[in-house]
């Protein structure tokens, strides 16, 4: 719409922690016969450290 | 080997099949029951079986490798037709199980999609001005009276700076979601994961139609003006991830 947009915008590829907001997102996940639940957000809590690095070499930070 | 079949995403039934390589490598395509579609691909059970999935979810690695994967499906689609995304490791056991899933689905999923159509999900994520202090700085009190008025102005500067920064939150959410068709606050971003300098205040998505786009990314533009730089950061287009919920399917 305009190239003078004043925030920053993301063009690139999306940050990883963006994109395991929306596809983590909340609940549990219905399969057909079998259930898999993913505790998404705890999930990313517990594996917090290996998160920042799989986020640093990512280079998107 | 004993496979399953992977869901990117919801769509119509007549949606085009898209040129893209899914999860591990794997063709996509189309299965289709009545009124509904979904974009789907086999997975191998070894990799993709409930046990597997549970030390699967845990490596990180894997973890970002199947995100990006799906994550390119789902663009794929949403460049070309209307979609649904779905979460990440949604699986069934055949393509038959997926059209009885669809075949439920179709009357609530009929209408996501409809609520969904030339829509775009726009990302806004504002960070404090400052970082909120932790720990106040040991000072030298001249007695006991003092340490204690110091420390509980210090506390109640820390609490009317939490106070603002929520306030700051819920205005640029409430006003933004008025150029929106619909809006979600994702939980704001660890510091540590996001890597910024300041913390994250809001971390909130936005359901945009192409009439309101111009409307929408001025506001977000005056409000950027008004905050220091990178402050309030805009991440997007995206398929519309935040606002397919479970409850709604």
């Amino acid at each position: 719409v305009t190239a003078t947009l004043e925030a920053r915008l993301d063009t690139a590829q999306p940050s990883l922690v963006d994109l395991l907001d929306r596809l983590l997102g909340v609940g549990v996940v219905v399969s057909g016969d079998v259930t898999i639940s993913l505790a998404g957000v705890d999930l990313v809590t517990v594996r917090l450290r290996a998160l920042i690095m799989t986020v640093r070499e990512d280079g998107d930070g | 080997m004993s496979t399953a079949t992977y869901l990117y995403a919801l769509c119509r039934p007549d949606a085009p099949q898209p040129a893209v390589r899914g999860v591990s490598g794997a063709p996509v395509r189309v299965v289709s029951a009545g009124e509904l579609g979904a974009l789907v691909s086999t997975v191998d059970l070894a990799e993709f079986g409930e046990q597997a999935l549970t030390t699967n979810l845990d490596d990180l690695s894997w973890l970002a490798r199947v995100a990006r994967e799906h994550d390119a499906v789902v663009q794929a689609c949403a460049r070309v037709t209307t979609t649904a995304p779905l979460r990440l490791a949604t699986i069934c056991t055949d393509d038959e199980s997926v059209r009885e899933r669809l075949r439920r689905l179709s009357p609530a999923a009929a209408d996501l999609l409809a609520r969904l159509d030339d829509r775009q999900e726009w990302g806004v994520k504002l960070y404090a001005a400052a970082p909120v202090s932790t720990s106040s700085a040991p000072r030298a009190a001249s007695s006991g009276v003092a340490y204690l008025r110091e420390r509980r102005d210090e506390l109640d500067r820390r609490a009317a700076a939490a106070d603002a920064a929520r306030r700051q939150a819920d205005d640029v959410f409430t006003h933004l979601a008025g150029s929106a068709a619909d809006a979600r606050r994702h939980r704001p971003q660890d510091q540590q994961l996001s890597g910024a300098d300041m913390p994250m205040l809001l971390n909130a998505a936005f359901l945009v139609e192409p009439a309101q786009l111009e409307t929408f990314r001025a506001a977000v533009d005056e409000m950027a003006r008004a905050l220091p730089p990178n402050a309030l950061v805009l991440t997007g287009p995206w398929p519309p991830y935040s606002f397919v919920s479970t409850e709604q399917l």
